[in-house]
């Protein structure tokens, strides 16, 4: 079994809240690797941009019969150590500002990603 | 008779030494070695466990470093040593079939055996008895934490 502890792993996403589907499981990834003791940042561009607006995940819901809603996955994702970071150009793309984000969210732009994506051991496109 | 206590339907024994935060316990074995498992809180957050995959037998674990990571349908997370040491077994159990965590999350469900490197200052951290169940009760009320279900078969 490879032991991956202190690798570095980048997760980009780029679903919203318009694909419920599509936004869960890079989250539970992220948590997976984060749980396995390594240093896990999810870069939210193009659509992904979105779920990260105040008020948008919670309307988000994978089970209707869970309680656990999109805004809980971030939240957990978060507090498991995870960094959120989105791209400055995608919220321009949605109108969004500093202040709209969820708290705890970073803003990068377009160089800092690439970089990131250079100093990564992997990276998880979804 | 092991003497235990339950808060909100989670069952608490005051045999064991825990972590309250981490949600671990700690039990000494006769030969100096520990046996270290999740609590029943811990195993009802988490709900029915799909996989616990433990760190190999021989790995050296500070204290609050992860020894497993957990998972099921709706949760992913470490499981953090309590204590500073050495992996010496792996439960096989667990490894085949993570429910056993659920169904007996303080016998059969034990996760690794260690053998402690600075057991007596690091037990000194954690609580036993009374004053395990009264910092339990605390976090559950504070955190407002979900009253336990078990699963068929559940002792403790």
């Amino acid at each position: 079994m490879i032991d991956g502890e202190g690798k570095k792993i980048l997760v980009i996403q780029t679903h919203g809240v318009e694909t419920p589907r599509r936004t869960y499981s890079p989250l539970f990834y992220a948590m997976a690797a984060a749980a396995m003791e390594m240093e896990v940042m999810v870069w939210f561009t193009m659509d992904g941009t979105n779920q990260l607006k105040k008020g948008a995940a919670e309307t988000v819901k994978l089970d209707p019969n869970s309680d656990v809603t999109l805004k809980t996955m971030l939240q957990q994702t978060m507090e498991s150590g995870v960094k959120l970071r989105v791209c400055q150009q995608s919220m321009a793309l949605w109108n969004m500002a500093a202040e709209d984000l969820i708290p705890g969210v970073e803003i990068l732009g377009a160089t800092s990603i690439i970089d990131l994506a250079l100093e990564a051991d992997h990276v998880m496109y979804y | 008779m092991t003497e235990k206590q339950e808060i909100r339907g989670c069952v608490i024994r005051k045999d064991l030494y825990y972590r309250v935060d981490d949600h671990t316990w700690v039990k000494i074995d006769d030969d100096g070695t520990v046996r270290v498992g999740m609590t029943d809180v811990a195993q009802n957050m988490a709900g029915p466990l799909l996989y616990a995959k433990a760190k190999g037998v021989g790995t050296k674990r500070e204290k609050g470093k992860p020894i497993a990571t957990v998972e099921s349908a709706k949760w992913v997370g470490p499981v953090k040593s309590p204590l500073s040491g050495e992996i010496i077994d792996v439960n096989p159990k667990v490894a085949r079939d993570a429910k056993l965590v659920n169904q007996s999350p303080y016998n059969e469900g034990w996760i690794v055996r260690m053998r402690p490197t600075n057991l007596q200052s690091e037990l000194a951290e954690m609580l036993s008895g009374d004053a395990a169940v009264e910092a339990y009760r605390q976090k559950i009320d504070k955190e407002d934490l979900k009253a336990c279900v078990h699963v068929e078969g559940f002792e403790a």
